[in-house]
């Protein structure tokens, strides 16, 4: 997704994370065709802001199709839906999503999109990403690993004591410790995890708290099972 | 050789940190909270501090009081997320000269960094 509004971001982060589509951000379509070409094209949709810059949302949807030769289906979201624009639409991509985002449109017409291209859909990895580590440590790889290592030992405690914290109930503290790893996820690339934090941190109302904590733990499973396969020689989950 | 104060709990963020200021030719030193961070303040001076605003036993918010009332010439960048606006209005409000969203992209913390120490 490129959105370059925070609201809108989160919004659609919430639906995504609710729906368990997940969801890679970027910044501009520069960034999300960089992204294509880092990870293989490995992506079953784009959805893209109108006026995103540099490149547009139609200028960075036939980038995508025409130079990079993907069948990947792009939404637009735009802020109204004038006629002019959805004929634009229909030459460089399948559809238009209105904004604010609402939750069950934004769904259906995902959805139906999903269900209209169904041969990219199928079971990637987008459980963690190495790209922002390499480049902060400059592709001091050991350094890369190392990381790793301290993801592993370090959000594991964290996630042990926000199951004590909810067993005491004390919830400020679990919005304290959402906001202390929220950054670990982040610099993995995992947007669920990174979501579920954010909402932990800032949002999430007490009663859904069990619910988020659950699958932050979960997601967490799923990325060190993932780095315990590609990685065996690290002491992931040990 | 500058001396940089890094005052941050999340310890990914402090080896990423740690590793692009020392590659740049800083001294570091890490505070992972606001009660070391006190000690090192009351213990030495530094060209620049980086501090996170939510950080156990002492806040953010408290230890940039102090350094205001002590070291009022040392610049502060705050390492914020991106949900924390209100929080990041308060710290300007207080005197922090610059913040930076965590994680951080690496040339932008360099520029930002080399700014402030020049005008040291």
């Amino acid at each position: 997704m490129v959105e370059s509004h925070i609201i809108e971001q989160e919004n659609f982060a919430y639906i995504a994370l609710q729906e368990g589509w997940q969801l890679v951000i970027c910044n501009s379509g520069i960034d999300a065709i960089h992204w294509f070409n880092k990870n293989n094209n490995k992506a079953d949709l784009l959805v893209i802001e109108e006026g995103s810059v540099p490149l547009n949302g139609y200028q960075t949807a036939d980038y995508i199709k025409t130079e990079l030769g993907l069948m990947l289906p792009v939404l637009i979201t735009v802020g109204t839906v004038p006629t002019q624009q959805e004929l634009r639409a229909i030459a460089y991509a399948e559809g238009v999503i209105k904004k604010p985002f609402i939750k069950s449109t934004t769904i259906l017409q995902i959805n139906e999109i999903l269900e209209r291209f169904p041969e990219r859909a199928s079971v990637q990895n987008f459980s963690y990403s190495l790209n922002y580590l390499r480049d902060i440590f400059d592709g001091h790889e050991e350094s890369v690993l190392e990381s790793l290592e301290l993801f592993s030992k370090s959000v594991n405690t964290e996630l042990d004591q926000l199951n004590v914290e909810l067993q005491d109930k004390d919830y400020n503290r679990i919005r304290e410790i959402a906001h202390s790893i929220k950054p670990s996820f982040e610099m993995l690339e995992n947007e669920t995890g990174r979501s579920i934090c954010n909402r932990l941190n800032s949002e999430g109302v007490e009663t859904e708290m069990p619910r988020l904590i659950q699958d932050l733990q979960l997601e967490f499973a799923s990325i060190t099972k993932q780095l315990t396969r590609d990685f065996p020689e690290l002491k992931i989950g040990r | 050789m500058k001396k940089i104060l890094v005052i941050e709990d999340n310890p990914m963020v402090i080896k990423s940190l740690e590793f692009k200021l020392t590659k740049d030719g800083h001294e570091v030193l890490i505070a992972k909270d606001g009660r070391v961070a006190m000690k090192f303040l009351k213990e030495a001076n530094f060209d620049l501090i980086l501090t996170d605003l939510m950080l156990p036993f002492v806040t953010g918010k408290e230890l940039i009081s102090y350094i205001k009332k002590n070291s009022p010439q040392t610049p502060i960048i705050v390492l914020s997320t991106s949900t924390q606006e209100n929080i990041i209005m308060d710290a300007f409000n207080m005197g922090v000269d610059d913040f930076i969203t965590k994680p951080f992209s690496p040339n932008e913390l360099s520029l930002r960094v080399k700014r402030f120490l020049n005008k040291a």
